[in-house]
């Protein structure tokens, strides 16, 4: 795939619900929320059954494991979508913000805690994703 | 630690690069030659299997190992699929972009290990 193919699909890409940037951010919404409703889903069922809790068979039970394998779908078919629009080397670490958003929605909304190991992590990500922003930011008002 | 971690732990990690690798490499063929083409649907094939793979290993992994080994290994990823997406793909890797994945991925495994 050629530079310019590239550069000319971005200057036609969809805008509104499908522009691929609103898409990014819209996986990574989903996937932050369906990983919420997972350690929910999992943790209410949990002791169900004592034979099946291993397996996580049991979370099955809940309506929030469905909601929450709903959203992995939806998540996955955005990724591929904005694969179609977005260079690899920029989606993909941009789509890492989740793994500063699961930790601050767990302290949040779970009240877990995050140590100060975790927050120097979340500080690292955090100045990696501006860097990566950046550029694309440029790109953006020179299309 | 048993031998095994020591070839699982890369095997997952190499499915995962591979796989969204496929996966791009599909989408981006799609918006020119569509869904129908053989090549598109041989690459999306191959990254499905690829993710499947990495899905199940980590699974297995995780079975016998803490999250907070494995996860941190994850966090590789970001910063091997940037030199990937560069070196198969040939995208433009600036230099800020190859620290800003350095960054992610340090600071990913510094949130995975507790």
């Amino acid at each position: 795939m050629t530079k310019g193919t590239r550069n000319k699909r971005m200057q036609n890409r969809p805008s509104g619900f499908a522009n691929p940037w609103f898409q990014l951010g819209f996986g990574v919404v989903c996937v932050l929320v369906y990983e919420l409703l997972q350690k929910r889903g999992a943790s209410e069922t949990a002791n169900l059954s004592q034979v099946w809790s291993w397996t996580g068979i049991t979370a099955l039970v809940s309506p929030l494991i469905w909601l929450a394998m709903a959203l992995m779908i939806v998540s996955l078919l955005s990724w591929l979508y904005v694969l179609r629009y977005i260079p690899l080397s920029i989606a993909f670490p941009l789509s890492r913000v989740v793994d500063v958003l699961i930790p601050l929605s767990c302290w949040l909304i779970l009240g877990e805690n995050i140590s100060s190991r975790r927050w120097c992590g979340i500080a690292l990500v955090v100045v990696g994703l501006l860097l990566t922003a950046r550029p694309v930011a440029q790109l953006e008002e020179k299309l | 630690m048993r031998w095994p971690v020591f070839f699982l732990i890369p095997i997952a990690l190499i499915a995962f690069v591979a796989g969204q690798l496929f996966l791009k490499h599909a989408m981006e063929s799609s918006a020119v030659r569509g869904f129908r083409d053989a090549q598109v649907i041989l690459f999306l094939g191959c990254g499905i299997l690829s993710m499947t793979i990495h899905f199940f290993v980590t699974l297995g992994l995780l079975g016998h190992l803490d999250l907070s080994y494995v996860y941190p290994f994850q966090g590789l990823s970001v910063i091997i699929i940037s030199l990937a997406a560069a070196v198969v793909l040939k995208e433009k890797l600036s230099f800020r972009l190859t620290l800003g994945a350095l960054l992610i991925s340090a600071g990913i495994m510094l949130v995975s290990m507790s």
